[in-house]
């Protein structure tokens, strides 16, 4: 369990931190309520698909996989999910459709780096260039969803004070269902079966073959589910945020959420929690301006996320570990 | 941290036939014809003198790029941020390119591309400093350093370095003086970047600087043992690879544009990740990969105006020549003997 | 076996792709009579960006063909795949090749490659849209067609400044660039005139512009949670200007109950429906008029060169005219009409 949550220095920087951000919201939701919800609930839309795409890297990393290809794998399942959605005029297949394409991509990737043995990070590289070509030379204008994902509160809980407007309110179903896989995927990883041999894989494969777990089977599996949340972030964007694809809309958000991966320390709620943090960031660069702070230049103001995740990465230092066996090939050792 | 290069050249070869029949299966598919295409592409690419500048100007600028990340991989850095390492390069030599009056060519030119490289590198090495220092991993930090570049280079061009007679947003015109010349219409800097590529080449197979580059970047508990200082060669690295993406913004200022517009250096840096895998971090195998690629983009709209067909064919020709010189099966077929390419095994530090 | 499998699955499968994919826009028209005498051609050269981009680059394609029309001649057009001069350079010179007539460059970017053109080729007749001319540079056979955003950014902040019942108006916009500026300070100045002729006192418009970076104007994600962050602090009509970042912003306010959104360049109703719910009118600025126009010009021989300005406007309310009362819509007309005319000033410089 310790070695889950890291080292004593590492917990006590985090118990500042949270410590820090806990006392200035309470500061912040006393002096005015109405925007301190509002810039929290910000945060969380920003935050959140950079928060579900770092799942996809956790996914793939916890049983030793890199996977640079996050951005790619967004890139295609937003478009073919936003076409068949567009085709179709049904959302809800243009969603599954969306989860499917993660799937096939990711599944190209595992066969790039697990069965052809390829590495990780160029086979990562192969699947943004392909998906970023596929995408600009189909891409065809002029196509619309008949409708995106509505918006509601979640009853009972977008009551609750202090967290209920921020978290509960106003947001769409992925945003919410975010909520739930996020703590289900941390659940996996380090509360099952499935979980401990992942990380038996991700960390020594040799001996997890030894002990007779599949490591090839079991690495297909994690990148491929990964995939499925890649997926699932394509789709959240082009048919729930904004209903249409647009050429590289990803703009470089996979590469952030390998960024938070890290920062997260390989943790699903570690990762969830840098995503606020810089989702927060980006909403409190916006707030500013809302408050007419003219005296600091626009673009400063915007680039705040970008500094702070340095300055924490930079503070929080120690060691950053990554699964042990992760990026290399590994071959079973024939009889 | 291994990086095995292949000396096989029948593989990079074949997959960019390969890649061309795939292409030429969709140029049928969407109704026009594969052949006419591929005329166009050579004959604007590579046979009319006008291509053939063209293509050897956006090839310079390839190799120059690519080397950018190649030095990273052999020092076992990979720095996929080249891009804000470009952006103040190409600012930095502009602004010297337009300050300063009164300089020979061949001294301000230098000086200019000079003062490029050393910002690039600074960024860079800021990098390379916050990882060896700090551990944080350059992936993150020079994604991270992409955006703060551009928005302090957006603030610079908006507003100290705005040429303030335009409405838009861009600089003065670099001086006669700061800007490459071409020989008989042919870029100079291709030849400077062929220059650093065999400089780059030499540092890494004649010098002990290269050779505890490449030893850290194989193996950094072995480079310990061996007495190599592992952080003073990470920070060179990442120095050395900023700027050489810095010296690729400048020269593609001093030579192209001869003025700083930010959107104009987009996907120089990206561009040059593809550059140096195609080229499996050989310094001078990338050298024919960039001339391909920049032969392509040079007759991109040609492609589109007198064939038809959509310009973005070509970047999708890009990632499948990648996905043929990297995937094993191409090789196997051949029956080479050519090993696949390690470039980074993950994030440690 | 298995591999073969695989390659022959990857095969069909970019096979497949193929015959799905689009046929690519109509094949070009036949420009092989260009240069004789009584035939018009029309290129058009675009900023990176497709013809089917439902802005600009369509619009300015649109008008070419609009006006190729109308003089009974033929219009063509190239994409852009690159932002630097030399691209746009090198576009220019394959219509020029082939003895066309009429030349538009589309966007502020090709504003340098346009003037240089234009001096290369003093035959040919060049438009460039969206590029204000230093006229003591630029030879007669150039225009640069401009428009006033700031009076269409006003006329839609009037509209708002009598919609908004809390008082509060927001802009989410792409980057700070001139035409998106001239549209959010007229917005911002015309909510400031509404509320002076209502006596009330509102806070001021906020304008929250995207950060500077490639995708400033495809982010849709951006505009979204902006728009929400607005509307979250009682923020009731928002204008979301800027592509696919205006366009998110748009979608997200139009989930609200009973807020309003003021779309920008073209009529959003068509190109955003599922914004209809919010979208009360948009910003107009008619580019394809402005490039018809120029070419009736050249035809007529009354073609002149220097700054030019199109005509701009707002958008029919739609089926949210029921929520705009008749006495709001008749004063919205009357100060259209003034500002158009130049009678009352945007105060925007």
């Amino acid at each position: 369990m310790q070695r889950v949550f890291g080292s004593i220095n590492i917990k006590s920087w985090k118990f500042l931190l949270t410590a820090a951000v806990l006392i200035v919201w309470i500061y912040c939701y006393v002096a005015n309520g109405d925007v301190t919800n509002s810039v929290v609930a910000s945060g969380m839309r920003f935050g959140m698909p950079l928060a579900l795409a770092s799942m996809v890297g956790i996914m793939c990393e916890r049983s030793g996989i890199v996977n640079i290809g996050i951005e790619g794998t967004m890139l295609l399942s937003g478009f073919t999910g936003f076409y068949v959605a567009s085709y179709t005029k049904n959302i809800i297949i243009g969603l599954i459709i969306a989860i499917l394409t993660g799937m096939l991509t990711s599944f190209v990737h595992a066969l790039m780096t697990i069965q052809w043995q390829m590495d990780q990070i160029i086979a990562g590289t192969i699947i943004n260039i392909l998906a970023s070509g596929l995408t600009s030379f189909l891409y065809k204008e002029g196509s619309t969803v008949p409708n995106t994902w509505p918006i509601f509160d979640i009853p009972i809980l977008s009551r609750i004070p202090f967290i209920g407007h921020a978290f509960f309110s106003q947001q769409g179903p992925i945003q919410y269902f975010g909520l739930i896989l996020i703590p289900a995927i941390w659940v996996l990883i380090y509360k099952t079966r499935w979980g401990l041999r992942t990380r038996s894989v991700g960390e020594n494969p040799g001996s997890a073959d030894t002990a007779g777990i599949s490591v090839i089977k079991v690495r297909m599996i994690n990148v491929v589910l990964g995939g499925a949340i890649g997926g699932l972030v394509g789709g959240f964007i082009c048919l729930e945020l904004v209903g249409s694809f647009s050429k590289e809309f990803t703009a470089g958000a996979g590469f952030t959420a390998l960024a938070l991966m890290i920062f997260g320390r390989w943790n699903p709620m570690g990762a969830f929690a840098a995503a606020i943090l810089f989702g927060l960031a980006q909403a409190l660069s916006t707030q500013l301006q809302i408050f007419g702070v003219n005296n600091i230049p626009n673009q400063f103001i915007t680039l705040l996320p970008y500094v702070f995740t340095i300055l924490v990465l930079v503070f929080s230092a120690g060691k950053v570990r990554p699964p042990a066996a992760e990026g290399k090939v590994y071959k079973k050792e024939e009889a | 941290m291994k990086l095995k290069i292949t000396r096989d050249a029948l593989v990079p070869f074949a997959s960019v036939l390969v890649a061309l029949a795939i292409g030429a299966i969709l140029i049928a598919a969407q109704g026009h014809s594969p052949v006419q295409t591929y005329h166009v592409l050579i004959v604007r690419g590579f046979e009319s003198t006008a291509g053939l500048q063209a293509t050897l100007s956006k090839a310079g600028i390839l190799i120059m790029s690519g080397l950018a990340i190649t030095v990273g991989l052999r020092a076992g850095l990979f720095n996929i941020g080249a891009q804000g390492q470009v952006l103040s390069g190409a600012l930095a030599a502009t602004y010297i390119g337009y300050r300063i009056h009164g300089l020979p060519m061949y001294i301000h030119i230098p000086v200019a591309l000079a003062f490029g490289a050393l910002c690039g590198a600074l960024v860079g090495g800021f990098a390379g400093l916050l990882k060896a220092t700090r551990g944080v991993h350059e992936v993150i930090s020079t994604i991270m350093l992409n955006s703060i570049m551009a928005a302090i280079v957006d603030y610079l061009t908006q507003n100290q370095f705005r040429l303030k007679s335009q409405p838009n947003t861009r600089t003065p015109d670099m001086l006669h003086s700061a800007r490459l010349p071409h020989i008989f219409g042919y870029p100079t800097g291709f030849v400077l970047a062929v220059l650093l590529a065999i400089f780059v080449s030499w540092v890494f197979k004649k010098t002990t600087t290269g050779f505890e580059l490449e030893t850290v970047g194989r193996n950094r508990s072995a480079a310990w043992y061996a007495g190599i200082s592992v952080k003073k060669s990470i920070v060179l690295g990442m120095l050395l690879s900023g700027a050489i993406a810095g010296l690729t913004g400048g020269l593609f200022s001093s030579e192209t544009t001869g003025y700083f517009v930010p959107t104009f250096y987009g996907g120089i840096g990206f561009d040059g990740i593809t550059i140096a895998l195609l080229g499996r971090a050989n310094p001078i195998a990338i050298i024919p990969g960039a001339i391909l690629i920049g032969g392509m983009r040079s007759a991109q709209s040609a492609i589109q105006f007198e064939a038809g067909v959509s310009p973005d064919l070509i970047n999708l020709l890009l990632a499948l020549v990648l996905f043929f010189a990297t995937a094993p099966f191409l090789a196997k077929l051949i029956r080479s003997n050519s090993k696949s390419i390690t470039t980074t095994s993950g994030w440690g530090s | 076996m298995k591999k073969s499998l695989v390659a022959g699955a990857t095969a069909v499968a970019l096979a497949v792709l193929g015959f799905a994919a689009p046929a690519s826009m109509a094949a070009t028209n036949d420009d092989s009579k260009c240069g004789t005498a009584g035939v018009t051609c029309i290129g058009v050269v675009t900023d990176i960006g497709h013809v089917t981009d439902k802005s600009f680059n369509q619009a300015a394609w649109e008008g070419a063909q609009a006006g190729a029309k109308a003089v009974g001649g033929i219009a063509n057009y190239i994409e852009s795949n690159a932002a630097t001069d030399t691209e746009y350079g090198n576009n220019i010179d394959l219509f020029a090749a082939k003895h066309y007539n009429v030349i538009v460059t589309v966007g502020f970017l090709e504003a340098n490659a346009t003037v240089a053109a234009a001096a290369k080729y003093p035959d040919i007749k060049f438009i460039g849209v969206d590029q204000f001319l230093d006229t003591t540079k630029t030879t007669p056979n150039l225009a640069g067609l401009n428009w006033h955003e700031d009076q269409a950014g006003f006329i839609v902040g009037y509209l708002a400044g009598y919609l908004t019942k809390t008082g509060k108006t927001g802009a989410v916009v792409g980057m700070n660039i001139p035409p998106v500026y001239r549209y959010a300070a007229g917005f911002q100045n015309g909510v400031a005139y509404a509320a002076k002729e209502l006596k009330k006192k509102y806070p001021v418009t906020k304008i929250i512009y995207h950060p500077a970076a490639d995708n400033a104007f495809s982010d849709p994600a951006f505009g979204a949670s902006n728009s929400a962050q607005l509307l979250s602090q009682g923020y009731d009509v928002i204008f979301a200007a800027g592509g696919g970042t205006g366009n998110g912003g748009l979608a997200r306010i139009a989930k609200a109950k009973g807020k309003f959104c003021i779309g920008v360049d073209v009529d959003q109703w068509n190109t955003v429906p599922e914004a209809q719910a919010c979208l009360v009118t948009s910003a107009e600025k008619l580019i394809g008029a402005g490039v018809t126009d120029l070419v009736k010009s050249y035809k007529a021989g009354t073609f002149a060169g220097g700054n030019v300005y199109g005509k701009v406007g707002f958008a029919p309310y739609h089926a949210l005219s029921s929520k705009v009362p008749a006495a709001v819509q008749a004063k919205v007309a009357a100060v259209a009409k003034k500002i158009l005319a130049g009678s009352l000033s945007t105060g925007v410089k």
